[in-house]
């Protein structure tokens, strides 16, 4: 019980980090990227990648990760700085597509769909964590710094530009500001940051595959963001710990059918974000109404 | 030989990939209602049809299931999601994220009722038949064709004749002056949602019995209508119908270059360069409406 309890504890963290990351460029940039799951991914693989092939000190597999899913985020900063609103998901959803393809047949890095096993421990100067007790703090040390450095970035005038962008583009670049700059680091940071719960999730697991980087995942994600809150700071934490706890929770009600969690924990979030959008657009722990977020006319 | 088989797959594909394009595209275009559970239609649509179909009631009963059945999703959708969030105010987002929500349940009751594996409508249509040596057409890329000829001319018939045709290309232009006209917004929109819900019936009875079923597939249906609407261009139907026809052929083309597993990239770079060089697309009028 206590080891499950453990397990959970450490997804809902790397799950939050996933989640606080998104919303960075949901929430504050108005970037409603349907492709987070493929930087999760990228750092993933870049870590294991690197642990596997050169070392499995934290210090070179987390800065590879980051570096590596910086620099592929232009991938996904391009089109946003050309269109944005619905234009944009179409280019996301078509990123994630073919990032699942990529990751499943570059077999040289990825292990194809077989995917990669053994994947050394986070090792800190020599000292190997991989006991679930100590992991946990590994995570939540990284989501609190996440968390830190987001509130720090929101909260300077990087992040006020960046809500003045959300808010209309046209007005912000009226007042001086370098618009596909500041789109373009948003983006950046938060495919590095995302790229560090990949890191920390295949060293955990010590085993990935493309399947936990799928649209699937994109969509849980963005799921957790929405129904706790987009654009506020503990919506998206509130949000993945929620989803995450649902599956739990189901199977404790022994009259639905055991096989089918998966797919009972979709239609629950699936229809609390239809009602969420009808009753409260603003999420859980979000204001009533939303009143920009968006606007992409 | 292989370009000319592989041409016309493409040009089945192509048929196919317009009619739920351009059912997507002429509801985005009038109601500019971001309409994601769209490729949720062509699964219920492409599900009931199988369902009665393998009960054993004939293909005419399991035709008009699946139309009612669209018909009715796009209506509930209309009537039970999108007029209540656009009574507030209705920004993209907010629609989006509602439309996405109830396409993830549509696509998990289907799973759980039907098995989230592959089905396949079964028919001797689809088996190919040798028109000359080396090329193997199966009938159902001729029906594919010809569907989407009557459908498009029914739908161009309507659009440029019938009032509520000209209606509904009036409310992508002006829905206040529709209003000042004294007609019912609201009445056209459903119209516009019962078309183009019931465009999609014909692709997905088709997709059912050429490359089977599986509950996880609008989200391809989605990719495809999207990238379609962009490239021909937001709120052009004629530019949609080009796209659809333009995608499908590419990425059967694409086989003679690379493997099967990449034609969904052949559509996402097509796309991609759309936004990137021309976000308009084809023949639309302006990206940033």
């Amino acid at each position: 019980m206590e080891a499950y309890l453990l397990n959970l504890a450490i997804l809902i963290s790397i799950y939050s980090i996933l989640a606080v990351t998104l919303n960075f460029i949901m929430g504050y940039a108005g970037i409603y990227s349907l492709a987070h799951a493929v930087f999760f991914g990228i750092g993933a693989y870049a870590s294991s990648y690197t642990a596997l092939n050169f070392s499995a000190s934290i210090f070179i597999t987390l800065p590879v990760a980051m570096a590596i899913g910086a620099a592929l985020s232009l991938v996904l900063a391009l089109p946003a700085l050309r269109v944005r609103g619905e234009y944009f998901v179409a280019a996301s959803l078509g990123l994630q597509v073919l990032a699942v393809t990529i990751f499943s047949e570059w077999k040289g890095v990825t292990g194809g769909i077989g995917g990669l096993i053994g994947i050394p421990p986070v090792n800190i100067a020599g000292l190997e964590i991989y006991k679930p007790g100590e992991f946990i703090f590994l995570t939540v040390v990284t989501l609190i710094v996440v968390l830190v450095v987001i509130n720090r970035l929101v909260h300077s005038s990087f992040g006020r530009s960046l809500q003045a962008i959300r808010d209309s583009e046209s007005a912000a670049a009226a007042f001086g500001k370098n618009v596909p700059l500041i789109k373009t680091i948003s983006v950046v940071i938060s495919a590095a940051l995302t790229a560090v719960a990949g890191a920390l999730y295949a060293s955990y697991l010590a085993f990935i595959n493309v399947e936990s980087f799928m649209l699937d995942t994109s969509v849980l994600i963005m799921a957790m963001v929405i129904i706790g809150g987009t654009g506020t700071q503990a919506g998206p934490i509130v949000g993945a710990a929620l989803l995450l706890l649902l599956p739990s929770v189901i199977s404790y009600l022994d009259f639905l059918p055991q096989t089918e969690i998966g797919s009972i924990q979709q239609i629950i979030y699936g229809l609390g974000m239809a009602l969420l959008m009808i009753y409260r657009p603003g999420g859980i722990i979000g204001r009533k109404k939303v009143t920009s977020a968006g606007g992409s006319k | 030989m292989l370009a000319l088989q592989l041409a016309i797959t493409g040009l089945q594909t192509g048929a196919i990939y317009a009619l739920t394009a351009v059912g997507f595209s002429l509801i985005f275009g009038s109601t500019r209602i971001f309409h994601f559970s769209h490729g949720a239609t062509f699964i219920i649509a492409a599900y009931l049809f199988y369902f009665v179909d393998v009960s054993g009631y004939g293909v005419i009963p399991a035709i008009l299931a699946a139309a009612s059945g669209a018909i009715v999703f796009g209506l509930l959708m209309y009537r039970f999601i999108y007029v209540p969030i656009q009574r507030d105010e209705g920004s993209f987002f907010t629609v989006f994220v509602a439309s996405f929500g109830i396409g993830i349940v549509v696509q998990n009751v289907i799973g759980m009722v039907f098995g989230r594996g592959y089905v396949a409508v079964q028919t001797s249509l689809s088996k190919s038949v040798e028109l000359a040596e080396g090329l193997y057409v199966a009938p159902l890329a001729w029906i594919a064709v010809l569907c989407a000829t009557v459908f498009f001319a029914a739908l161009w018939y309507f659009l440029r004749f019938s009032t509520t045709g000209m209606a509904l290309r009036a409310l992508s232009d002006n829905p206040e002056l529709v209003r000042v006209f004294g007609l019912n917004p609201k009445f056209i929109s459903a119209c516009a949602f019962a078309i183009g819900s019931l465009l999609v019936v014909p692709a997905a009875i088709i997709s059912g019995a050429t490359q089977g079923l599986n509950p996880a597939m609008g989200h391809h249906v989605m990719l495809i209508s999207l990238a379609a609407t962009i490239v021909g261009g937001i709120g052009s139907v004629p530019g949609t119908l080009i796209a659809g026809l333009v995608l499908g052929l590419a990425e059967s083309l694409a086989l003679l270059y690379v493997e099967s597993q990449w034609t969904e990239a052949v559509t996402f770079a097509i796309l991609f360069l759309f936004i990137l060089l021309r976000p308009s697309g084809l023949l639309g009028r302006s990206a940033t409406h």
